[in-house]
C-alpha cells in the first residue's frame, strides 16, 4: 500500500500523461471529439427511455432521472472495468522494455474513464434541474459514492487485468457477464416490480448496492435506506484490497508472462 | 562504512534470474481433447537460468564494460539492473537516477507527435516536466528533427526514432547510464555527438555500464569489464585483461566446434545479386580454416580460405576466369583479385573447387561481404556472378589499430 502510494507520487506526471494521452487519442481525427463521450451514453439513455416509457409504457415519475442515475453509476463500473482489463497486456511493449510502476496502467485507464463519467454526472445534475427534482443535503453523499465506485472499479480492474495476462478469455467472459448483469441489476426498472421471492435473490447482486447508493440521493432525495450504503462501502473495501493484493503478488512476474 | 564503499554506485551481489520457457499448446495435444483439469493446470515449464551468480561493483565515474557473445546474458543483466526483470536470486543496489539507454524509443506512443512524446518519455524517466520544458528547444535541436516534431512518430524512420529517444534521455543528469549497443544505430555524426555527451556524464561522476560485443570499444573506453559466458561470470577485471580473456574464449569456442554453435548468419544484404549465363555455375562458396573446416569467423592475421565449388558446361578448350572480391558492409570494395591477373587462365575440369587462399588475412575486426564470380576469358560474359552474396567476420584480436585493412608499415622517430 505504502509502496503504491510512493510510486504514484513519484510517477504522478507520467500518470497524468497517460490519462491525457488516452483522452487525447480517443477522439483524435473525429469532428465532435470529446463530445462523443457524452453523446454516446446520452443517446443510449434516450433510446432506453423511449423504449421503456413510450413503447412498454412503464409507469414511473421522472423515469428519465431514474434511468439516468442508474445508467451513470452502472457505466462507471462496466466501461471502466472492460477498458482496464487490457491495461497490462496493451502496454506490454513498455513493460518489457522500461521500468515503470505497473499499477499506473490500470490506474490511468480507470482515471480516464472516471473523468468521462464525472462529466456525465454534471449533466445528470442539469437534467435534475430541468425536471425540477429536489436538491437536498443528501446529494452531498454523491461524491462519497463516486469515490466508492472508483475504488470498487479499480479493484475489479486490477483483478481483471492480472487474470487477462494469462487467460485471454477473461475479456469476453467479462463483457458477457456485464451484459447479463445490466439486465439483472435494477437499472432499467425498480426492484419493487419483481415478485418478492425474486427480490431476495437480487439482493445477492453486488452491483445493486452501488446503483442504489448513487440513485437514492438523486432520485428519491434521501439517504439510501437500510444497509445499502454500508454494504456498498464494505464491498468496496474488500474488492479494492483484494485487487491490490493480487496485483502486488503478481506484478513482478508480468514481464515473464506477457507474450 | 569505509570510503571505498561510499564510492560504489552499483552493487550486484550473486544475482541470478530464472526464466520459465512455457511450451505453448504443442503438437502433442493434437487430436486429444483437453480435459478441464489440464486446461486450468499449468502447462509444462522448462526452467532456464539466464544469469547465475553474478557479482560485481561499479564505482562512481567508472566506465564498466559487459562483454559476451550473443545470448550470454548481457542485455538481461542490464534489464535486471534497470528493474525491468526481477532477480530470482541475489540483490542489486543502484544509487541515484538511472538512464537506461536500452531499447530506445520503447516508451514512445506511435500515435503521438514527437513533441508530445518528448513529454511522455520524460515522465517515464521521471524527468520533471519543468526540466523538459526548459530544455525543449535544446532537445529538439540535438535530435535534429525540428521539422518533424509535430507529426506522429509512427511516421518517423527508425533512425529518427532513436535520435529523438536518445536526445530526451540525455537531458537529465543521470547517476547511472546503462548502454546496450545503442551506438550501432543512427548516423555517424549523431553517434559521435551522443558518445561525447555520455562521456561528459562520466566526467561529472556518473557510472556507465556498457554492454557490447565489440572488444575494441572496451579497450578504448572502459576501465574494467565483466565477461559473461552462457549466463555466468567468466572474467572480471581490468579491461585489457578482460579482452584478452574474451578472445581466448571465442577462440576456444571456435576451434572446438567450428561454426556449429553460432547462430545463423545475418541475412544477405539487399545488395546481394546474382546473374550470369550459368554455363559455369557456382554451386557454393565456403569459408574454411587451415584444416578445411567450415567457419565464418576469422582471426585478423590468420589463415583464410574461400572455396568456390562449380560445375562447368563449357567445352574443353574454354578458359574461364574466376574472381573474388571483399567489401566492407558499407559496400566499400577492399580488394578484388582474379585468376587472369594471377596468370592462371586455364582449362578447368567439368566439376571442381577453386580455392582462394590468404595465408595472413590483413583485415581488421568487422563484418565483410564476399563476392565470387566466373567470367569468360575476355571478361565480357558473366557465367555466374555472386555479388555480395556471402559474408564472413573477422573477430577482434585486441589490437588497437583501427580501420579495415592492415597496411604493412613501420614507424620511425628521428631528430629534426
Amino acid at each position: 500500500m505504502k509502496r503504491y502510494y510512493q510510486q504514484i507520487v513519484d510517477y504522478r506526471e507520467l500518470l497524468w500523461n497517460l490519462v491525457g494521452t488516452e483522452l487525447k487519442l480517443r477522439y483524435r481525427n473525429s469532428i465532435l471529439g470529446f463530445l462523443w463521450t457524452i453523446l454516446n451514453p446520452l443517446f443510449f439513455l434516450l433510446i432506453l427511455a423511449v423504449v421503456f416509457s413510450r413503447i412498454i409504457k412503464f409507469q414511473m415519475d421522472n423515469y428519465m432521472i431514474f434511468l439516468f442515475s442508474g445508467l451513470t453509476s452502472w457505466l462507471m463500473i462496466q466501461q471502466t472495468v472492460l477498458i482496464a482489463t487490457g491495461s497490462i497486456v496493451n502496454n506490454q511493449g513498455l513493460i518489457k522494455k522500461v521500468y515503470v510502476p505497473k499499477i499506473l496502467f490500470p490506474l490511468s485507464n480507470v482515471l480516464a474513464r472516471f473523468i468521462d463519467h464525472l462529466v456525465l454526472t454534471v449533466i445528470l445534475f442539469g437534467f435534475m434541474l430541468y425536471f425540477h427534482m429536489d436538491f437536498t443535503w443528501n446529494l452531498l453523499l454523491i461524491p462519497a459514492v463516486v469515490l466508492m465506485l472508483f475504488f470498487f472499479s479499480l479493484g475489479l480492474s486490477l483483478i481483471a487485468s492480472v487474470s487477462y495476462i494469462r487467460i485471454r478469455d477473461v475479456q469476453n467472459i467479462l463483457s458477457i457477464a456485464f451484459q447479463a448483469f445490466f439486465y439483472l441489476t435494477p437499472i432499467l426498472y425498480p426492484l419493487e416490480v419483481l415478485p418478492a421471492s425474486f427480490q431476495k435473490v437480487f439482493l445477492l447482486n453486488p452491483f445493486y448496492y452501488f446503483i442504489q447508493s448513487f440513485r437514492f440521493p438523486i432520485y428519491s432525495a434521501q439517504f439510501p435506506p437500510g444497509r445499502i450504503f454500508w454494504v456498498a462501502l464494505g464491498l468496496t473495501v474488500i474488492v479494492f484490497f483484494t485487487g491490490l493484493g493480487i496485483f502486488y503478488k503478481r506484478e513482478k512476474y508480468f514481464v515473464f508472462n506477457l507474450s | 562504512m569505509n570510503k571505498a564503499m561510499d564510492n560504489t554506485s552499483i552493487q550486484v551481489s550473486s544475482v541470478g534470474i530464472k526464466f520459465f520457457l512455457r511450451s505453448g499448446p504443442g503438437k502433442e495435444d493434437d487430436g486429444r481433447r483437453k480435459s478441464t483439469k489440464s486446461w486450468f493446470s499449468r502447462r509444462k515449464k522448462k526452467e532456464f537460468w539466464a544469469l547465475r551468480d553474478i557479482s560485481f561493483e561499479a564505482r562512481k565515474g567508472e566506465i564498466f564494460g559487459i562483454v559476451g557473445s550473443n545470448g550470454a546474458g548481457k542485455s538481461t543483466l542490464l534489464k535486471v539492473i534497470a528493474g525491468i526483470y526481477p532477480a530470482t536470486q541475489g540483490e542489486i543496489r543502484a544509487e541515484g537516477k538511472i538512464a537506461p539507454l536500452i531499447e530506445l524509443g520503447a516508451a514512445f506512443n506511435p500515435e503521438l507527435t514527437g513533441a508530445e512524446n518528448i513529454y511522455l518519455t520524460g515522465s517515464i524517466y521521471r524527468i520533471p516536466r519543468r526540466v523538459i520544458r526548459e530544455n525543449f528547444g535544446e532537445i529538439v535541436s540535438f535530435s535534429g528533427l525540428r521539422k518533424f516534431i509535430n507529426i506522429p512518430v509512427k511516421n518517423y524512420s527508425s533512425g529518427m526514432f532513436i535520435r529523438l529517444a536518445f536526445s530526451i534521455i540525455i537531458f537529465f543528469q543521470p547517476d547511472i547510464v546503462l548502454i546496450d549497443e545503442v551506438f550501432s544505430v543512427g548516423d555517424e555524426v549523431f553517434q559521435k555527438k551522443s558518445f561525447e555527451k555520455i562521456l561528459s556524464f562520466q566526467r561529472q561522476g556518473a557510472t556507465i555500464l556498457l554492454v557490447t560485443h565489440d572488444a575494441n570499444l572496451i579497450t578504448q573506453i572502459c576501465d574494467r569489464a565483466l565477461i559473461l559466458s552462457q549466463g555466468q561470470m567468466s572474467f572480471l577485471g581490468p579491461a585489457e585483461e578482460a579482452v584478452a580473456h574474451y578472445h581466448q574464449l571465442i577462440k576456444s569456442a571456435e576451434g572446438l566446434e567450428a561454426d556449429s554453435r553460432l547462430p545463423q548468419q545475418p541475412p544477405p544484404p539487399a545488395e546481394a545479386k546474382r546473374w550470369g549465363t550459368k554455363q559455369v555455375e557456382i554451386k557454393s562458396v565456403d569459408f574454411v580454416d587451415e584444416e578445411g573446416r567450415a567457419k565464418k569467423n576469422f582471426i585478423s592475421g590468420g589463415y583464410f580460405e574461400a572455396q568456390i565449388s562449380y560445375i562447368s558446361r563449357l567445352g574443353r578448350e574454354e578458359r574461364p576466369i574466376f574472381g573474388v572480391s571483399m567489401s566492407t558492409i558499407y559496400k566499400l570494395l577492399i580488394y578484388g583479385p582474379n585468376t587472369l591477373e594471377a596468370g592462371l587462365p586455364r582449362k578447368i575440369p567439368p566439376e571442381g573447387v577453386v580455392r582462394f587462399i590468404v595465408p595472413h588475412l590483413p583485415l581488421l575486426e568487422g563484418d565483410y561481404l564476399f563476392s565470387a564470380a566466373v567470367y569468360d576469358e575476355s571478361l565480357q560474359t558473366a557465367y555466374d556472378h555472386h555479388e555480395m552474396m556471402h559474408h564472413f567476420r573477422v573477430i577482434p584480436s585486441g589490437s588497437r589499430e583501427i580501420g579495415s585493412v592492415r597496411i604493412r608499415s613501420e614507424w620511425k622517430i628521428e631528430h629534426a
